[in-house]
């Protein structure tokens, strides 16, 4: 063998031998340097990917454009008066419970986020968003929307993060199901044959009766998520030699994320 | 060498980029589009052996870095942290697949270029197959859950190759091209240094 080539190929297992010694926080470390390295890329691509969307999907006419907006204006006019009933319900709310000496229900801060970019890989489910702890982040915080839970964050570079999705098998959720003292963990499945992918809840009791389209909520327990929020609804429920089974549709469509929410901590 | 080399590092980097903007084929069980086997499988060929692995390092740190996870797992006092799977496995990947395509190089010096398109073909689904292959035992091992193989997966690691089969003729001619540009030419065989 060549000279140069047995010298190459020295330095080749040296530094993988350093790479496998890295442990979890220099694996981190790595990674969130990477991130922050290729975010303003996947921003500039994400803007270009939104700019040819509009351009294809927001070709409206003069007239088209004015009815949107006076629907808009109504539905504006309509939020307003209900973020206005609902705050005084909040503020009765919680009157009511420090009368009944409960603990004041906590409202979360909450940053808006937006989807930059969908895992390339084929085993993992994760998504990028444009935030990062310039912002407030940092990792295993949950994510959502309006609909309900989208997962956690994982690696945190400056100006851009990781989000692991529920339907990742290594997203674990503890949760629990409306109307039932069923408890279980909620994770994903490697690998999902249909668009929008399932969820699994494992570890629920044999004897529960559990029917399609009950509601599934995020129970509170390991600390990551808050409880009471809705993760989605059960499919289907089997009972296994060891523990009973359900799947789920998830609340959110995972699929098609563009905006989402992270939830920094109480307000 | 030197300035073609570069220019497979950002087609690598392009790739990686590029990947994140594609969309998975739902005709194919949810498979994905993977464009950097393609870009390394290239330099494979293109490269002499010290080459292909300075390549096989770079593209297999970049993959490692966007896909590895660190896992939070148990709870409480027997709660720890763990990385799911190495950073630098995909690097061993890339160099032993590389050094499978390395010993084409004779062939593909004599000018053909079939050998990129089935080869890359073949090489990205079996990458596909040994990331699955090793979060599986992986898996296995932290939460307990079944191995498990079906259509679906299946598809998941076909699929990819199917789709670089298919790509690989325009990568191969914009690579090509682009040696053609810095005046770097593949298919010259090097002069043979002193043996050890």
């Amino acid at each position: 063998m060549r000279r140069f080539t047995i010298f190459a190929l020295l330095v080749f297992v040296l530094a993988v031998g350093g790479l496998f010694a890295l442990g979890p926080s220099g694996t981190q470390r790595a990674q969130t340097s990477f991130l922050g390295m290729i975010a303003p890329f996947l921003k500039t691509g994400s803007d270009l990917e939104r700019k040819i969307t509009a351009v294809r999907q927001g070709l409206k006419t003069l007239q088209e454009l004015e009815t949107e907006n006076q629907q808009l204006a109504v539905s504006n006019k309509k939020f307003l008066a209900e973020n206005q009933t609902l705050r005084g319900l909040e503020a009765e709310n919680n009157r009511l419970r420090a009368a009944m000496h409960y603990r004041e229900r906590a409202v979360f801060q909450l940053v808006p986020a937006r989807v930059i970019a969908r895992d390339a890989s084929s085993w993992w489910n994760t998504i990028k968003i444009d935030r990062g702890s310039a912002d407030g982040l940092e990792s295993d915080m949950p994510v959502l929307t309006e609909s309900g839970l989208v997962g956690k964050t994982t690696t945190v570079a400056e100006h851009a993060a990781t989000v692991v999705l529920i339907s990742d098998e290594n997203c674990k959720v503890a949760s629990s199901i409306e109307g039932t003292r069923e408890q279980g963990i909620i994770s994903g499945e490697r690998a999902s044959g249909t668009s929008q992918p399932a969820l699994c809840m494992r570890f629920l009791s044999k004897t529960a009766n559990l029917k399609p389209e009950q509601k599934v909520y995020s129970s509170g327990v390991g600390g990551v998520f808050p409880a009471g929020v809705f993760i989605g609804v059960i499919k289907e429920f089997r009972v296994r030699e060891l523990d009973g089974y359900a799947t789920l549709l998830p609340a959110v469509d995972l699929t098609t994320l563009e905006d989402v929410f992270v939830v920094l901590g109480k307000k | 060498m030197i300035r073609f080399f570069l220019i497979l590092l950002l087609a690598a980097f392009g790739a990686i980029i590029m990947q994140y903007f594609i969309p998975a084929l739902p005709f194919l069980s949810g498979a994905r589009v993977i464009l950097l086997p393609l870009v390394f499988f290239f330099g494979a060929l293109a490269l002499p052996f010290s080459g292909m692995l300075a390549l096989a390092f770079a593209c297999g740190l970049m993959w490692d870095a966007l896909t590895v996870q660190v896992l939070d797992i148990g709870m409480g006092p027997t709660s720890a942290t763990v990385v799911e799977i190495a950073m630098g496995w995909s690097i061993v990947l890339y160099a032993v697949l590389g050094a499978i395509m390395s010993g084409f190089r004779p062939l593909f010096q004599r000018g053909r270029w079939e050998i990129h398109c089935l080869m890359s073909g073949f090489c990205t689904s079996f990458m596909v197959l040994a990331e699955y292959l090793m979060i599986s035992v992986r898996r296995a091992a932290l939460y307990n859950v079944p191995f498990e193989f079906n259509r679906d997966i299946w598809w998941r690691i076909g699929g990819p190759g199917l789709v670089a089969l298919i790509l690989a003729p325009a990568v191969f001619f914009f690579l090509k091209s682009m040696a053609a540009l810095v005046g770097y030419n593949p298919y010259v065989v090097e002069p043979q240094e002193e043996e050890v």
